[in-house]
């Protein structure tokens, strides 16, 4: 709040140096010293475009920081419900391992006594759905664990292009039957990359199932590969679905949090891929237009940093 | 950094052991006498069991796995493998993929997919690759624990 205040002075005297230049500079013109008033309207001029550029610094800034703010709060968000995820799995697994006991003796019982038919059926019936809940839950607590584990990367030098092609060939196939076309355009500049290939597969797989399944049917998905102004290699997956809601953009990469219909998806793709590329140093972010599709864009760093493993 | 990687890729080829695991003869034949050609030290199967047990007894690097087999498929295997070799790196083999078979293998912790038919050059470079992977993780485990 200092500080605020101490910048708002500044400028303030910036403009008012400024001001008080100019009407000096009007009264030495009139006062037939043309030559001062002429040197001192230039230090008017220059201070007003000088207090100007610090301001519109000073701004920019201030909007990076906002960014990177909102970034750190996500990483601490999702390191911490990464905790709690992993107390919860566990706690999952224990009764769902019980549960499965049970309904193995359900079975073994059933097989050998007498039960009116329609009886035996509901029965049978009923472990059917109790297996199939418990693999259900089971699905979501390796993924939790998945997501929770401390993985550590292994890294290796990569052609970007190729595990993206890759990946792209692996939906290809399914995508083709939807009608959605996958354009690429791959920049040839990009060396290789020092990363961990299995999970960069992982990252951008999940992003082209999520695009197919955003667009469902007739549409068109556009991979590129770039490098960016600061050196990173970026991959950026563009879709035309359906795109996201201004008020779920935020919380697209939270744990849980998914729009499909129950029982579909997890919610848990996009925080692992969140996850994944923080922990090969890079960053994953979102933009999209409600109603004409989505871009998610992946920078990575392209050589290993100092202190990694 | 790099200069090491290299020099490591080059040294991939010695000592490394393929699996092959195919229920597809043809394809299972050639792929064994392609990378025997180019003096690997290759083993194919024909089932998901015999390569776990196979698994047991010898030492592996690499195993190239079917994702569709009958009887116990990829996926399982994968899932085998992984739990009792951790530090095995499994390659995916698919004909018609399933993405979402795929990504369950990406999570499982295979090392890549390449789709049927694949071309031989681009097999190679990815097993080598993935024996690269097993070496720098056999490293990192070799000096945490000379840490300790």
């Amino acid at each position: 709040m200092v500080r605020f205040v101490r910048l708002r002075l500044g400028a303030f005297l910036g403009y008012s140096a400024a001001a008080l230049s100019t009407l000096l500079a009007v009264g030495l013109w009139f006062s037939g010293s043309p030559a001062f008033a002429v040197g001192i309207f230039l230090v008017g001029c220059t201070s007003y475009y000088g207090t100007r550029r610090l301001m519109v610094d000073v701004d920019r800034a201030n909007a990076q920081k906002f960014l990177l703010d909102q970034q750190l709060i996500q990483s601490q968000k999702l390191a911490a419900i990464g905790e709690l995820s992993a107390g919860i799995a566990h706690e999952i697994n224990n009764p769902l391992a019980i549960i499965g006991q049970e309904v193995e003796w359900m079975r073994h019982i059933l097989q050998n006594t007498r039960h009116a038919e329609d009886q035996l059926e509901d029965m049978r019936d009923s472990c059917r759905e109790i297996t199939r809940q418990v693999e259900r839950c089971r699905d979501i607590t390796h993924r939790l664990l998945d997501f929770a584990r401390k993985k550590e990367p292994l890294m290796q030098a990569v052609n970007i292009n190729r595990l993206v092609e890759d990946m792209a060939r692996l939906v290809e196939k399914e995508a083709v039957h939807k009608r959605i076309r996958i354009l690429r355009d791959y920049s040839e500049n990009i060396a290789s990359v020092h990363t961990d290939p299995p999970m960069v597969r992982q990252v951008v797989l999940n992003l082209l199932i999520n695009a197919m399944y955003a667009i469902g049917e007739d549409g068109c998905i556009a991979i590129t590969t770039r490098t960016s102004e600061n050196g990173a290699a970026e991959v950026v997956v563009r879709d035309t679905g359906c795109g996201i809601a201004q008020e779920d953009q935020g919380r697209i990469f939270d744990p849980f949090f998914t729009t499909k219909p129950q029982g579909k998806g997890t919610g848990l793709g996009l925080s692992i891929c969140h996850g994944i590329v923080s922990k090969l140093g890079g960053s994953i972010s979102v933009e999209s237009e409600p109603g004409k599709g989505a871009v998610f864009t992946i920078r990575l760093p392209i050589r290993r940093f100092a202190g990694e493993g | 950094m790099r200069a090491v990687a290299e020099g490591r890729r080059g040294s991939t080829m010695e000592g490394l052991r393929v699996l092959v695991v195919d229920d597809e003869p043809d394809f299972l034949e050639t792929i064994v006498k392609r990378f025997q050609r180019r003096n690997i030290d290759v083993v194919g199967v024909d089932n998901g069991k015999a390569a776990l047990d196979l698994l047991e007894e010898q030492h592996f690097d690499v195993v190239i796995l079917d994702v569709r087999m009958p009887g116990m498929d990829g996926l399982e295997v994968l899932k085998e493998i992984k739990k009792r070799r951790p530090l095995v790196e499994v390659i995916m083999l698919t004909g018609h993929a399933s993405v979402e078979s795929g990504m369950q293998g990406m999570q499982l912790g295979a090392f890549d997919y390449v789709i049927k038919p694949a071309a031989i050059d681009d097999l190679l470079e990815k097993v080598q690759q993935a024996h690269e992977r097993k070496l720098l993780h056999e490293d990192r485990l070799r000096n945490s624990k000379l840490l300790q």
